[in-house]
């Protein structure tokens, strides 16, 4: 994010896009809230009545897979009614005139049909947003989780440029993130392009750096994303898999495509708290301690460094990660070995610029350390791009537009419906940590549910609560219908942590090109009644019992 | 004049975190590994529908209905709010019906009594609302863990104090007219 989080307080106006804070993050739910309370107009822009929108000044509910098309045309709108910081765009930016060409074409009259919103609300959006002496953009998941995502991030980002929104206090761009620590893991260097510190393995200075400090050469070549393993375990080029807190058994699109992947590896390890799915098909096990059994630092999605201890000891022969990795290291030859995780980051610190001085002792009683934090009496960063300057090589901010691109596999007279799926505040990701709390599971239980318009229950032939068949082309799951008047009529809603009711055996492994991620928002199924449905609630307990009875077995060894 | 538990709905997310406080702080033990999800009946409930996202709950009324229907007096008012004693309540559920707000709800429970020879399953009625976790050293717990702060207990000053601030403001605007 651009700004704390805590900023969103002090904004004027909040362009909430695709990303549905009150089953994601309910803390920053809450400062919508209070921005609200502080008197900041509120737009929400989701094909849902997901609780911001309910409270919104305008909600603009557009059709699921037409982020582009909005996007350009609230551009289409600011531009062409003059509504943009022209100041901002000379001094501080490039690309613009190419930008303009390109969402000329997109009036909001234009692009109705693809949208499925009145001309007349984007441009009010458009107006609202405009008007704000400080406005700040929100996205998530429902804008990063198409095969056009990146292109949209970017859309985004452009209409918080010509608007003159970074660079100050309350205004800017939020990608809140998928799970927590997220933000942490890119920060240290977990992305395939890049060392700690987003310095980039193809820059000869970076990597010699590190070969230096290391003792090692280095690779020049970028390294796999997860979605290109499927690929290189067929041609050869990858042959083992070091798995850890990850569920991709869970979470991974087009399940049966990814336990084909596993199967084919010659090795998979998997680092873990419980017996996952991942795990049971691992060949070597690594038992790991949880969050509350070691210490370290998180980074929350705003760059924020947060310090946290050790509550709990661990049960005995369980190693915290870093422990894992040294040994594993150690074990390949390379005398890797730490004392403590504030040697771990000492040494972060000293080799990636942006968080020189995000010390140990700053980061005290709780405290917050926003990167970049160069020198050690810097306070760190709350907002970025102060006095307009961006981190881009000319330093200022870049235009970049791009046409609208249907999703890939669009409803047909097969598959009528089209899956979205999405989170649900009671269970966190894969569900491993919150599936056992037996609180949590008296709110939602397996199969989980499948979210559908009390119309399509009609026209479908199915009723609240019933278990019902949903297939795609790449898989059938079992789930119960939960009758529901906040989402719109032919998309259903499955979150994903469900084992037996797992939506990703669904979904379509087609990815962003740029990001890699799936288009986890958009495949098309088709919803079946089941006549006895005595029968599907003892399958779907059987299939329970007997999932767990499996992994309890391959838990024991 | 009785206090009660307020829920704001423009604050409300929805994320029934009240509902498995109210259920803990009503346990004999108060631990979250103790719930047992075949028992749940949390004392508050969430409403979700197209338009809303609110907890309902015991307004605690004045001139309470459900205290005027139990024909075994076991709802009385006390301490400023209205309490059931479930020794007295027969199950009958009326109180359940007359309740304008939904907020009571008859529960049974199946116990063993006696020992030995003498055991036998008996079946209890209990009429469950709100009791302002008056058990509970720090008060009504849907207040506490709400991460929006749409929970709030309202007093009798509570009211005043609003009240105050609107005559306040209508005095102003009222001036502005003339």
């Amino acid at each position: 994010m651009s700004n704390a989080i805590t900023e969103i307080q002090d904004t004027k106006c909040l362009l909430v896009f695709g990303y549905n804070a009150a089953d994601s993050h309910p803390v920053v739910a809450r400062h919508i809230n209070k921005a609200r309370a502080n008197g900041a107009k509120v737009i929400v822009v989701d094909p849902r009545k997901i609780e911001s929108a309910r409270v919104a000044d305008q909600w603009l509910a557009l059709k699921n897979g037409s982020n582009m098309a909005v996007v350009n045309a609230l551009a289409n709108v600011l531009i062409t009614e003059n509504l943009v910081d022209q100041n901002f765009i000379n001094n501080y930016t490039e690309g613009f005139e190419e930008f303009k060409a390109v969402v000329e074409k997109y009036t909001p009259e234009s692009v109705e049909k693809i949208t499925g919103l009145k001309a007349e609300d984007v441009r009010m959006a458009a107006r609202t947003y405009a008007a704000a002496p400080n406005a700040m953009i929100l996205w998530g998941m429902g804008v990063t989780q198409y095969g056009q995502a990146t292109d949209v991030v970017r859309g985004l980002a452009a209409l918080a440029l010509m608007t003159g929104n970074f660079g100050k206090r309350g205004a800017g761009c939020g990608p809140v993130r998928g799970q927590n620590n997220v933000q942490g893991t890119c920060d240290m260097g977990m992305l395939p392009d890049v060392y700690p510190g987003y310095q980039k393995v193809t820059d000869d200075a970076a990597r010699e750096k590190f070969e230096k400090h290391w003792g090692v050469k280095l690779s020049p070549d970028e390294g796999y994303k997860i979605t290109d393993l499927g690929h290189k375990v067929k041609d050869g080029s990858c042959r083992a898999y070091y798995i850890f807190g990850e569920d991709p058994a869970q979470t991974e699109a087009d399940l049966a495509h990814l336990r084909k992947t596993l199967q084919a590896m010659e090795l998979v390890i998997v680092q873990d708290i419980f017996m996952t799915q991942t795990a049971e098909m691992a060949d070597v096990i690594f038992p790991a301690t949880s969050w509350g059994e070691h210490e370290g630092v998180y980074s929350s999605a705003d760059r924020g460094f947060q310090r946290f201890s050790k509550a709990v000891t661990p049960p005995p022969g369980v190693k915290t990660d870093w422990e894992i990795f040294c040994l594993m290291s150690q074990a390949m030859g390379y005398p890797m070995s730490y004392e403590n995780t504030k040697e771990i980051w000492d040494e972060i610190r000293e080799l990636c610029p942006l968080y020189a001085g995000a010390t140990y002792e700053k980061m005290e009683g709780l405290k917050s350390v926003q990167w970049p934090c160069p020198t050690e009496d810097h306070p760190g960063t709350s907002f970025l791009f102060e006095g307009n300057t961006f981190s881009t090589p000319s330093g200022k901010g870049q235009f970049i537009a791009a046409e609208w691109r249907a999703p890939m596999e669009l409803p047909d007279g097969d598959y009528p419906l089209v899956l979205s799926t999405v989170r649900e505040v009671g269970h966190y990701s894969c569900r491993s940590m919150t599936g056992n709390c037996s609180a949590l599971q008296t709110l939602a239980d397996e199969p989980g549910y499948i979210q559908m318009h009390p119309s399509d229950c009609e026209k479908y032939g199915v009723k609240d609560q019933q278990l019902v068949w949903i297939s795609s082309r790449r898989g059938k799951v079992i789930s119960r219908i939960s009758a529901n008047e906040r989402v719109n009529k032919d998309v259903v809603y499955m979150t994903y942590q469900w084992w037996i009711g797992a939506c990703n055996e669904l979904t379509i492994e087609h990815v962003d090109p740029v990001s890699a991620t799936p288009e986890y928002k958009y495949c098309a199924v088709k919803v079946e009644g089941i006549e006895d449905q005595a029968w599907a609630e003892n399958y779907v307990q059987t299939e329970y019992s007997n999932l767990k009875s499996k992994l309890r077995t391959a838990a024991r060894g | 004049m009785n206090k009660y538990i307020f829920a704001d709905s423009q604050s409300c997310i929805g994320c029934r975190t009240c509902e498995v406080a109210c259920v803990i702080s009503h346990q004999e033990d108060r631990s979250l590994s103790a719930l047992d999800p075949n028992s749940f009946a949390p004392r508050l409930q969430l409403i979700q529908n197209a338009q809303v996202t609110v907890p309902v709950m015991c307004r605690q009324c004045e001139d309470a209905p459900c205290a005027r229907v139990c024909p075994n007096d076991a709802i009385t008012r006390e301490d400023d709010m209205i309490k059931v004693n479930q020794e007295r309540c027969i199950g009958c559920k009326t109180c359940a019906i007359a309740c304008p707000f939904g907020a009571m709800n008859v529960v049974t429970q199946n116990k063993t009594v006696g020992s030995g020879l003498f055991a036998r399953d008996e079946t209890r009625a209990l009429a469950l609302k709100c009791d302002l976790c008056t058990d509970h050293q720090e008060g009504p717990q849907c207040v506490k863990v709400c991460p929006t702060n749409a929970l709030r207990v309202v007093t009798p000053a509570k009211v005043e104090e609003v009240s105050a601030n609107r005559r306040e403001a209508a005095a102003m605007a009222a001036m502005a007219v003339s």
